[in-house]
Formats: structure tokens, sequence, C-alpha cells
């Protein structure tokens, strides 16, 4: 049944205002996902308010794609449809800031960038550092599970998520977890909706466990002729009682790109190994001389960075491919997860495609996680799609083979329609698929677009 | 009561003498370290996956509900076959199968107790973060299960963040490997779900944990007071002062009475409480963060602040801490273990409240707290044998709780909620949040037979009531 988008409409206009409904095409061809272009977009300003455009769309049978910053709405097949944008940017609130008891509660439309600011006035942090950190809000955060270099020493979105609210596909509204750092009161249902794409409702708020701010921040990079000595180096590293914070491989052509904004002398062809280190002076200090020393051994040249630029610096490396000067339409960007000890050889085999295919490509990797980056841009000599699609899914094979995934962070519409972005569903798919129906029978929240269809 | 060709059929995968069904044999397994008692109708030990799988098949055929079950330390009722059928007793899958120390993993079957897991991995200099105070007898699949915490929780998280795969038999028999040793498995996050479940969900079969460096330097602390006012006071001016120690851990008169009689660990006996501190990490500041605090601990009263010279002293305090438990049941015959957890910074309140609830009650009510973490366990002692007594403590202990929930806290900090706390769910939880919680139930168990009766009052009334 088609949903009848005039009434809704006006029904959606009862909750959130004239306003705060846009049916405008100029308005609405711009937040069109994989292409498919949205009848009407609202913007509730309230978590009551979201729970009822949800009720309200799910009586007309209308199918809803929450939206918060939009740095994410490259992520995902093809929805199947895509009736109403719910845009999340009105929920900007902080709910509650606990500094004696180092949790934050904010509304899902909450900018990252924003509130770290504020965190930062009493000395915290909120130790999540995914790219595009000022449009990224806390719900887009979680619903990704979005991550950047620090998950190294800090995790992600599942170890600093206490607790949720979420309005469900039918509108009622929940809670999950709580605001303390231990809970085991009933099922962690954080986990469920953490990464979940929107698919089994929208994030509405979200409560996260804090950091004191470290007294010092450094960092160091180490520049090797050889991809086989920097990853030497990371294993080192990781056998190490060293602590840093953030370990990321860099290949030739991000350390090129970085090296001007960096101030690193790099010759051609060098991968680059960047190290960020966080806590007290003492260890600051010492760590930065031991990583020297341990490059140095391994055959590779240290170059501090910037004094009082350390966060600066790690913005420019946490935002390499935005460098790149082409517009995302004309890029394939992939992310590889894989065991630790398998993220050097995927790294080198991501490049390689690359150049096989006659396309720029950008990688790096953070190093100690197992998760690599790779930046494919769409020059005129870049293969067709069916080419490229099998070549990627020859990546995809080994990152698999060695127990890994990759996905399609963000991809063109027409290799899309060749390549799933997900892969193919492991085991455990079919509970997968029952919760979904559980939670969403109707298939209406942001349908086909996450793994298998969901 | 099961049917004699239910026993046949589990007989026909693990052998006749693995399946045990005497009246004897069964009462060994019908309580757990909680205070209810339930019989099942048959003890299954199992051996592998596939004998689980099979034996979760033959439960699925027959309608039989199941139960996993570890080292038993359970402390809310979960481990009790509340609806009869069969226990599986895991405790013969007890390997660790792969020390993988390239990917800073390891793979281990859910028998193994959390401790030998501990003792295999610190010879090659690493270690295993969770480290729950009963981690001698708890099995890793118990771990997973509760989503158990440990005195390190504070610093390291709780065994969620540690978990990376799981291999589960799913309540229909299905054998799945979710997660592993790579992160950001595409799809919802089915590991993260599973761990906590409490046997609810299925049984893992395999557990893929993150293994990490045994840390450069360790200290440890411990901070006397005369007033328990001022010993938690200190937790919160310790995490102002912008420091993480690796463990934040009281104990009050009553137990350090209990633990000083029955270990020796030389804690003083006219104190009114003690904090275990331990700070960890590289050793360039470790110097100077435990004159921070022990300076702290001072200037908010402490009377005298011992700071473990060597490895001995400092497991003496902790084989202290660790025998709590074990060691309060020398003024009593029975108790219950709360668990509640508040704000930090809501503890000094909530202590003071305790003890009014002590009083109001007539029972004594030693605590021994993880104070990092907000999460205490006031222990409510008593004599079994009285069932006034024991009707007091119920009350009690549902009052503790709702002073917990009351300072912005819930109901469970690491024990789970098992049979004891299905009630005091709505203390923190909508009807409409427990029917989300339901549907996941319903997601991956349609046919509640994975430890029934557990965690929310049965599907079928929940669904009821909607």
């Amino acid at each position: 049944m088609q949903p009848d988008l005039a009434g809704l409409r006006g029904q959606l206009e009862k909750i959130v205002g004239v306003d705060g409904v846009g049916a405008d095409p100029a308005v609405t061809t711009r937040l069109a996902v994989g292409g498919l272009v949205p009848g009407l977009c609202v913007r509730p300003g309230t978590q009551e308010e979201v729970s009822q455009v949800l009720a309200t769309c799910a009586a007309a049978n209308a199918a809803v794609i929450p939206r918060g910053g939009g740095t994410a709405m490259g992520l995902g097949n093809r929805p199947s449809r895509a009736d109403v944008i719910v845009q999340l940017d009105r929920l900007d609130r902080i709910v509650e800031f606990d500094a004696a008891n180092l949790c934050v509660t904010v509304e899902a439309g909450v900018k990252l960038a924003g509130l770290q600011k504020m965190l930062a006035e009493k000395k915290e942090i909120l130790p999540l550092d995914p790219p595009a950190d000022s449009r990224v809000t806390a719900g887009g955060l979680v619903a990704t599970n979005a991550s950047g270099p620090s998950r190294l020493l800090y995790g992600t979105a599942r170890d600093w998520v206490l607790g949720m609210r979420v309005a469900l596909p039918d509108g009622e509204r929940i809670h999950c977890g709580g605001k303390v750092i231990k809970n085991v009161s009933g099922y962690d249902m954080n986990k469920l909706f953490i990464g979940s794409l929107g698919t089994l409702g929208i994030v509405t708020e979200v409560t996260f466990k804090l950091l004191p701010a470290p007294a010092t921040r450094a960092g160091v990079v180490g520049l090797f002729p050889e991809l086989s000595q920097a990853t030497a180096a990371v294993a080192t590293i990781l056998e190490s009682v060293l602590l840093p914070e953030a370990l990321d491989l860099l290949d030739p052509e991000a350390v090129a790109l970085l090296a001007p904004r960096l101030g690193l002398e790099a010759p051609a062809g060098a991968y680059g190994l960047a190290v960020a280190l966080a806590g007290s002076a003492a260890t600051v200090e010492r760590q930065a001389r031991d990583f020297s020393a341990l490059f140095r051994d391994r055959g590779g040249r240290t170059f501090p960075l910037p004094d009082g630029k350390t966060v600066l610096a790690w913005d420019t490396i946490r935002n390499v491919f935005g460098l790149l000067p082409v517009p995302p339409a004309t890029r394939v960007l992939c992310k590889i997860s894989v065991p630790i000890g398998r993220t050097g050889a995927l790294l080198a085999s991501a490049g390689a495609l690359g150049r096989r295919h006659g396309m720029h490509a950008t990688v790096m990797a953070h190093a100690g996680s197992g998760v690599v980056w790779a930046c494919y841009l769409l020059g005129p000599k870049a293969p067709p799609d069916e080419v490229l699609g099998d070549a990627l899914e020859g990546l995809r094979r080994e990152a698999e083979a060695a127990e890994g995934s990759l996905i399609l962070q963000d991809a063109p519409a027409s290799l899309k329609a060749r390549m799933d972005v997900w892969g193919k569903p492991g085991e455990g798919f079919g509970v997968m698929r029952r919760l979904k129906a559980e939670f969403d029978p109707r298939g209406l929240c942001n349908p086909g677009r996450f793994l298998g269809g969901l | 009561m099961v049917p004699k060709p239910f026993v046949d059929e589990l007989r026909q995968i693990v052998g006749k003498a693995n399946v045990l069904d005497s009246a004897v044999n069964l009462q060994l397994y019908q309580y757990d370290a909680y205070l209810e008692e339930r019989r099942p109708d048959a003890v299954v030990f199992v051996s592998s996956t596939d004998e689980v799988a099979g034996v979760v098949r033959v439960c699925n055929k027959y309608d039989v509900p199941f139960v996993p079950r570890g080292g038993g330390t359970n402390l809310s009722g979960g481990t009790i076959p509340f609806k009869g059928g069969v226990v599986i007793e895991m405790i013969r899958m007890n390997r660790i199968l792969e020390v993988d120390r390239a990917n800073l993993r390891a793979r281990v079957q859910p028998g193994l107790f959390n401790l030998e897991l501990g003792t295999a991995l610190a010879p090659l200099g690493y270690q295993y973060l969770p480290d729950p105070a009963s981690q001698k007898a708890a099995t890793l699949g118990g771990n997973v299960a509760e989503n158990s915490g440990g005195p390190h929780c504070f610093k390291y998280g709780v065994t969620t963040n540690h978990v990376l795969g799981l291999t589960v038999v799913l309540p229909d028999g299905e054998v799945a490997k979710i997660g592993g040793k790579a992160a950001d498995t595409p799809g919802y996050d089915l590991t993260g779900t599973f761990v906590g479940s409490e046997g609810t969900l299925g049984i893992c079969t395999e557990v893929v944990v993150r293994i990490v460096r045994l840390a450069e330097g360790v200290k440890t602390m411990l901070a006397i007071y005369d007033s328990i006012e001022e010993g938690s006071e200190t937790v919160s001016a310790i995490v102002a002062a912008g420091m993480i120690p690796a463990t934040l851990e009281m104990m009050d008169q009553l137990v350090i009475k209990a633990v000083e009689e029955s270990i020796h660990c030389g804690l003083p006996l006219d104190c009114a409480t003690v904090l275990i501190i331990e700070v960890d990490g590289l050793m360039d500041d470790l110097e100077a963060q435990t004159q921070a605090i022990v300076d702290l601990c001072k200037a908010h009263g402490a009377r005298e602040v011992r700071v473990a010279k060597e490895d001995a002293e400092r497991a003496l305090l902790w084989a202290g801490r660790r025998g709590a438990f074990g060691a309060v049941a020398r003024i009593t015959p029975s108790y219950l273990v709360c668990d509640g957890t508040v704000p930090r910074t809501a503890l000094p309140k909530v202590l003071r409240r305790v003890a009014e609830v002590s009083k109001k009650y007539n029972l004594l009510i030693p605590n021994v707290f993880h104070a990092g973490d907000g999460n205490l366990h006031p222990l409510i002692l008593f004599d079994w044998r009285d069932a006034d007594q024991k009707a007091r403590v119920m009350k009690a202990g549902m009052e503790i709780l709702q002073l917990c929930v009351e300072m912005g806290g819930t109901i469970s900090g690491e024990h789970g909620v098992g049979l004891e706390k299905i009630d005091a769910m709505s203390l923190v939880f909508t009807e409409a949040d427990i029917r989300s919680q339901v549907r996941v139930k319903q997601a991956f168990d349609p046919k509640n037979l994975a430890n029934p009766g557990k965690m929310f009052p049965l599907p079928e009334e929940v669904r009821r009531a909607a």
C-alpha cells in the first residue's frame, strides 16, 4: 500500500508545526538516500515529537529514515523505500552533565565537537574521535558505531554508552541502561541499538561515560622506507608495555597528503606510523623517547608532532580523506576489519588494488585495532563498475579469509547496485532477522539499507 | 518430570554416565549461591559444542527447559532450574583453545575458571582484565552470562568490554559463531546482546576474549579511616583530581573483622573502614600518583595509609578483599548479598540510609563494595532457620535496591537479575522497557526454553499485560 503522503504531511504538521515539515523537492532532493528522493522531511523538536512522528508514520505505513549530521548517509545499501526523512538536528539539548560522576546525557542531535568543548571546560573528555566530529551527532555516532584512531586505547561506542532513550518504530519510547558504569539490570539493550543504523528505532538520547582529560598530549610520527619495517614496529609496540592512545599506519599516499600539514620531511614512497600519546607528563615524555628509539631500531626516522598542536595534528590525520580534492560522489571508501595481526597485509592489498586498476588509492589503518580504511578516487581511468566490484569482492574475500569483513562506507549508487555494501550475512543472521521482525515487523525503519536487507 | 524417551535420547548424545537423574544427584544441582532451590529433572555433562547442540535440540524437540551451569556461584538464582528440566553442566569444557598474542586474543571454553585463564596468561606477560572476586570458582561462561564485574572494572570495564566473539548454541540447537577476533562485525551486535543475558538466550560454548599486556607497574595502598563517611568522600575526591585508579575497594568494620579473623591479612580491627586503592600502568608516574592519593586520603581524614612494599603484601590485601564474602559466613549461617549501584558521589548518602535499614529491620548489614563504580554489596546477615528473619531480610534487600534507584542508580551492578530481582525490574524499567527486552528474548528463544522464569515475568504475561 502506497502511503498517502499529502495526508501524512498534514498530520506531521500538527505534531511539529508547519515549519517542521518539508515537502519542497528542492529540499527533499538534497536529502536523497542512495538516489532515492524522500517525499517528506520532518524535523521534530523534542524526543516526544520523534515518538509521535514515528507512530504517525507507522499508522500511515510510511518508511522513515533518520538523519543526524548527515555524515553517514552514504552508508548502507539503497533503501527499499524512503518516504520520510526524520531530521534530528533540533534535538540539540544537553540533558545532564554530571561532571563529578563522569557522565553526560545528551539528545541525539548534539554535535560531538561542541559536546567535547563543553566537557573540556570541566577537564573531561568523551574518548570517541570519529572523523568529521564537527558534524557527527551523538545519535549518529551511536547508530553507525563510528570510531577513530583512539579506539586503540579507549575502545568504541559500545564501551562508552551507559544508557539511551529510543523511539521504537511504532512510536513507543523506551530507555536502556542508565547512568551508572556497572549495570546488569536486564539485557544490555544498548548493545542492540549501537551500530543498528536506525533499523530498530531512532535513538533520541544517549548517556556517555566520560574520562578526566589527560594532563599532557604529544605525538610522534615515524617514517619508514618499507612497509615491512613499519609493520615490524607495530608488532613490537603491541608486544610492549607502552600505552599509546592511537597508532595509525599510513601508506605513502596518506603520508604525502599529511606531510606538508604536519611538517614531515617525507621521502617519496615512505610509510608512516603516527602515534598519539596522552597522560601525565612523565609517561608521555618517556613514551615519546621509547617510540623514537623503537622507530630508529626498525630503520625509521622520527618526527615529533609540533608542541601544543597535537590535537590539531590528529584532527588532520583522522580526516585525511577529507584532504583529497574531490567530491565524495567520485570516490569509494572501504572499511576493512581484520584481526590485529593482519592489518599490514590488508593495507598492502588495498593499496595494490588501486594501482592495479589505475585508481588513486589512499590507505590508512588503525594498526592496533585491525581497522583499515581505503579511499579510491574514481578518476577518468577508473575501471567500470563490474571490474571494480569484482576487484573489491576479491579484497573482501581476503578480509573474510582472515575472519574479517569489508564494508563500503561510501560509494556511488552504481557500484552499490553491483556489490552489497555489507557482504553476505554470516552465522546468526536468522536471529538478526527475527530481531528486526520483533522490533519493526512492517519494515518501516530504514528498510533495506542494513546487512542482508534488514 | 520428563519422559523416559527424552532421557534416553540425552544418553545417546553424551553417554549413559553423563546423564544424572537420581534424586540424590539432582539434589546437588538444585541450588546456587542465592537463597532459593528447585530440583532439575536431569543433569547432563557435556564436553563439546556438538554435544551441547545435541542436548539443546532434544530439549527443543520435547519442549523441556534447560539451564547452563558453570561454577554455580551465581548470587541471584540465575543457575536454579526454576521450571525444572535439564541442567547442562559446562564444567568439563574447560580448555584454553588458543592464546593468540599476535592478535591480542584468547579463545577459551566456557567451563574454564576465570582465575585459570589469568594464571595461564601471566607467565607470558598478559592478562584478561575482568576479575570477579569469585574468580577462583566462577567460570568464564558464567562471567559471559552475567556480564561479571570485579574490582578492576572501574578502570578497565566489565566482561562485555573484553568479549569480542562467541560460539553460541541457540535455543533451537543451531550453532552460530558471532563476532570474532576482528572488530565491528557487520550487523547487529549479537555478542554484546548475548553477554549478560543470564542463560536466557542460549549457551555459549566458546569465548573469544581480549588479552592485554600486564601493566609495567602496580602500587597498592590501604587507607584506614575512623569514619566511613570520610572513606567514601575520598573516593570522589580521587576521581575529581583526575585520577582513575585500577581499583577503589571499600570494606566496613564488620567485614574487616570477619576477614581478619579468617585470613589474617593485618587489617586494623578498631577502624571504621578501609579503602584498598590500586594504581597501575607505566612506571614513570606511579610513585607520583601514589603520593597524590596518599595525600588525598590523609586530607580526607585517613588515620593511616599503608603502601604495599612487595608483591606478598599486595597479595595478602587482595586475599582479604576477595575472601570477604566467604569470611562473613563466620558471623551468621546465611546472608543475602545485595548488589545495587549508585552514582559514585551518592555513596556517603546511600551508606547512611543502609545503616537506617539495618536498624529498622534489626539485621546486621556489613558492607563491602566497589566504591569506584558506586557498586555496593551490603550483606544482610541472618539465620535461614528463622522464617521471620528471612522475611525481614527480603524486605530490607528490596528497600536497599529502592534506595539505589532513588539516587539515580540501578538494581544490579554485576550479580544479575535472576530470580531474585524480577520484581525489582519495575523499579528501573517501564512496562514498555520490559516489553522491548522480551522482544529480544522472543527473537532468540520463541519457545522460552532457555532458563525460563528469570529476569522478567514470563513473556506471555508481559504480552498479556500489554
